[in-house]
């Protein structure tokens, strides 16, 4: 057990009739520890309790995480499975009928077979996520190759981590989130955060951020808005949505005009940089002042504050991922480390804070258009041998790669795309430029959705099958460090709900392809397959059983065999995982936002999220307590703009962008920058920000640009604001 | 068992309400929260503060109530309303220098903190403390609150931590640090 200042022992409290599932939460990266009270009585989950001795978060939870149990025997829960005829009542939630698993899995075979006799394999499609155990999304992967013999499959970690993954691949060569445990953070000197509204997103981690500053460190935040992260900070970075690369160029530039950085560290471990150096010279205060609206003493400021610390922790979110240059963004504030050589030891490094729950796990077992299980390529084809001969499929049978999660709706357009199974995932609300997504999913032949509640997307479904939530099943995360940990089942599966490797396995066997799935009766099963599998890959896992994973409170990958502790710090030996141990130094040029203001569109719009609410909101907009204290979108307006434009607190307006439009009440405050405006995206239909949001990819994660665009508010008149 | 405390840093809080949340669970709260985080000025800053029960000494809540039907635990908790007792006619609240008191009208019932009596009196923290995820709420022995005094009393004097002076009614069980938590650390470098 690591015990560091704040933990204590604690006892929990144990109610009468009521024992305590020890377990994890559903939502994000944090992967806070829990336990789930259960009735012993009727074995069902009817609260919760801390779980003190969990090293992450100590008992700590936000409020989702309070309320999560309250998801599970939600009266919103989907019990049996659904299948709806009739096609025009698409994108409604009417016209479904409960029909027996037997009825709606051979239905669900039978078309899935038409359309691939007549269109070909690649007709069906997989669109998965990653809110779910590492063993489904192992399985999921192997599920859409094998099962349904389809290269078309990807998942929503392309609106998440993607950029953070290519970045860290492309620095590292390697793509773990963190270098450090997150218990190193209190122990730092300086935290440099850059697009992260940590204190809303990932609450749990703020006890430790405060923690530097009360030990007289420094704390620099780079966002758009005063979050309530940034209100404390030492330095608050203001910058203009989507000029992150300007200022981590600019932040290099002055590390090396202060002669802070590491020539030693950068001559034997690093390459790249002579170029980088050359490339940053530009990049004066001046210019990056001129770029990002950021004051020049504050980047001078914050540039002295990094290079001075004896020990720094780079830390980001989708604030800087969610861009078109968001893989630029995250080796660009990598530099910053591998320059100074402040990473490869303890208490210095750099971390991404995962967005889902298994957005780590989730993105190294083969969900990815590119890539199989254990972080293999599918363009190495020595990996694709690799796996091929594990699963005991010949290598020709092995599909292609596919192609990203928004990629996969532009051919769902053009029909290449006719069928879909959608999982753990609400692209109807959390995909850009929704317009044209709702109708792609209108547009397709046949479309299997798997949740637990009716989401926006089920609605376009003709079969909805109702899956387990997070506490029926056992099986595995990896959270934001790379600690995989044990979720444990605290009830029986909910009413006719079973769970998502159930259910591929069922179709699969209806596919005439259960050869290769019948092996697998359950999450351990699966799990020690997927040790297997990624055996020798880079996200090594067959050193991890549930049993190492109990005794250890979890363990870091890479972990290669049974004696291997795992690794909770990476690069400590200095060696990084490009064939020449060197990590890469970018040098990479500014480049604007693909959609820039203009007379018509005049202000900067960018996204993100509340502390009540969850991604999409399909989990936590029906939990009481979470929509009594934020029900409804809204749209954050600097005073100055409001009295600009003559809207007033509280007035509902209609905000604008080249793709689409919405309406939402204004809540003037002073902690936005004025040429900016915000809206948190966790609410569907005509509420959806992402009706309005930019498209625009990064060339190498295939990231949407969710950060930036260019947006226009427009005042209603008197008759529409009474009814808007 | 060492005698623990509630301590409150202000300073800390980020809105979250991850108190109130967890409030509701635990045993006797009838799944009601019992507490409150204010947003401090909204249209200005996202500064929020917790305003919980302080568990005066000599409560005025208690004082009020002309049916008695306010306790004090041996921990010093000031309990929720008798049920038997309480008469609905919200004295409390409104002698409450904080206001604190929550009222159910269909019960015709008072509610309040009770500092989770149901797990502080076996020495286990009230579920606000457990969860807090910034810190602002503590829960803290005796040794551990002196620690806090001294590290945060200012040389001027004026700005106070910890302490039961002058911005509270009266002595109070809970200690708060009022914002500005951090003006008197030395930087490390």
């Amino acid at each position: 057990m690591q015990k560091d200042k704040f933990f204590k022992e604690i006892q929990n409290k144990l109610h009468p009739g009521e024992k305590l599932v020890s377990t994890h939460c559903s939502y994000c990266g944090m992967q806070c520890g829990m336990n789930l009270r259960v009735d012993t009585r009727t074995n069902t989950i009817i609260g919760v309790e801390p779980r003190y001795d969990f090293p992450v978060n100590l008992g700590k939870m936000c409020p989702k995480g309070v309320t999560a149990y309250q998801q599970v025997n939600h009266p919103d829960r989907i019990k049996r499975p659904l299948i709806r005829r009739n096609p025009a009542w698409k994108g409604t939630a009417e016209g479904f009928e409960e029909v027996s698993w037997d009825e709606a899995l051979t239905f669900i075979a039978s078309r899935f077979t038409e359309l691939q006799e007549a269109y070909g394999k690649d007709t069906l499609s997989v669109y998965s996520g990653v809110s779910m155990t590492n063993e489904k999304c192992y399985l999921t992967g192997k599920f859409a190759r094998v099962g349904l013999q389809t290269r078309y499959i990807d998942y929503n970690g392309r609106f998440c981590m993607s950029s953070a993954a290519a970045g860290f691949n492309r620095s590292f060569g390697i793509d773990r989130g963190s270098t450090v445990p997150w218990t190193d953070i209190h122990q730092t000197d300086c935290l440099l955060i850059a697009g992260s509204n940590a204190a809303e997103c990932h609450p749990t981690s703020m006890f430790r951020i405060w923690e530097v500053q009360n030990r007289g460190g420094y704390l620099i935040v780079v966002d758009p808005r005063e979050t309530p992260l940034a209100r404390r900070a030492d330095v608050h970075l203001d910058l203009r949505p989507g000029t992150d690369l300007a200022l981590a160029n600019g932040l290099l530039h002055l590390l090396i005009e202060n002669g802070a950085i590491d020539e030693e560290f950068i001559h034997n471990h690093t390459n790249g940089f002579a170029e980088t150096k050359a490339l940053v010279e530009m990049y004066t205060p001046e210019v990056v002042s001129e770029i990002t609206g950021i004051a020049q003493e504050k980047i001078i400021r914050a540039a002295e504050i990094y290079g001075k610390a004896p020990e720094a922790i780079v830390m980001f979110c989708r604030g800087v991922e969610q861009q078109s240059k968001g893989t630029d963004n995250v080796s660009a504030y990598t530099n910053l480390a591998l320059a100074t050589g402040k990473i490869g030891r303890p208490k210095s490094g750099v971390a991404t804070f995962t967005g889902q729950g298994n957005g780590q796990g989730g993105r190294e077992h083969g969900q990815k258009a590119d890539q199989l299980p254990g972080y293999r390529k599918m363009d190495n084809p020595q990996h694709v041998q690799e796996v091929a001969c594990a699963w005991g499929i010949p290598v020709a049978e092995m599909p292609q790669k596919g192609v990203s999660a928004y990629e996969m709706f532009e051919l769902m357009h053009n029909k290449t795309i006719r069928g879909m199974y959608l999982l753990c995932s609400n692209p109807a609300v959390s995909a850009p430029n929704l317009s044209y997504v709702r109708e792609a999913l209108k547009s397709l032949d046949f479309m299997v959705c798997s949740d637990f509640y009716l989401s926006e997307s089920a609605e376009y479904a003709d079969v909805v099958l109702p899956t387990t939530s997070w506490a029926e099943d056992d099986g595995t995360t990896t959270n934001l460090e790379g600690r995989v940990i044990r979720h444990r089942q605290a009830q029986s599966w909910y009413a006719e709900s079973r769970p998502d490797w159930w259910i591929q396995i069922e179709i699969a066997k209806r596919m005439g392809r259960g050869q290769y799935f019948e092996h697998l009766s359950g999450p351990r099963e699966i799990f020690d397959e997927l040790r297997r599998v990624s055996q020798g890959g880079t996200a090594d896992y067959y050193g991890i059983t549930y049993e190492k994973i109990e005794e250890r409170q979890g363990v870091f990958w890479p972990c290669r065999d049974e004696e291997d502790p795992g690794q909770p710090h990476l690069f400590l030996d200095k060696t990084f995982y490009h064939p020449d141990g060197k990590a890469k130094i970018c040098a990479l040029p500014y480049r604007p936002p693909a959609e820039e203001p203009d007379e018509e569109y005049p202000l900067r719009l960018t996204t993100g999220r509340v502390v009540y609410h969850y991604l999409s909101g399909n989990q936590t907009r029906r939990i009481p307590f979470l929509r009594d204290m934020y029900p409804d979108p809204l749209l954050e307006v600097h005073p100055d703009t409001a009295q600009k434009y003559g809207i007033a607190h509280g007035e509902k307006v209609l905000l604008k962008t080249r793709r689409g439009e919405a309406v939402y009440q204004v809540k003037v405050i002073a902690a936005i920058r004025p040429d900016t405006v915000f809206v948190p995206y966790h609410w569907g239909k005509h509420e959806s920000i992402n009706l309005l949001t930019n498209p625009a990819l990064d060339p190498y994660s295939k990231m949407p640009e969710f950060k930036a665009c260019a947006a226009e508010i427009v005042k209603l008149e008197e008759e529409e604001r009474q009814h808007g | 068992m060492a005698k623990q405390l509630l301590y409150i840093e202000m300073d800390n809080c980020i809105g979250c309400r991850s108190c109130l949340a967890a409030c509701t669970q635990c045993g006797g709260h009838d799944s009601r929260n019992r507490n409150y985080v204010m947003d401090v000025d909204p249209m200005q800053t996202r500064q929020t503060i917790p305003l919980m029960c302080l568990h005066c000494v000599n409560p005025a809540c208690a004082r009020s109530c002309p049916a008695q039907a306010i306790q004090i635990a041996d921990t010093g908790a000031v309990l929720s309303a008798l049920v038997e007792k309480c008469i609905g006619c919200q004295n409390c609240t409104i002698a409450c220098p904080y206001g604190i008191p929550k009222f159910d009208q269909e019960q015709n019932l008072m509610y309040k903190c009770d500092l989770c009596y149901d797990r502080t009196k076996d020495g286990i923290p009230p579920m606000c403390a457990s969860v807090c995820p910034t810190n602002t709420l503590q829960w803290l022995t005796e040794s551990e609150l002196a620690e806090k005094q001294s590290a945060h009393r200012l040389a001027g004097g004026k700005w106070i931590a910890s302490q039961s002076l002058e911005p509270l009614e009266s002595e109070t069980n809970v200690k708060i640090s009022l914002p500005g938590i951090l003006q008197g650390v030395q930087k490390l470098f």
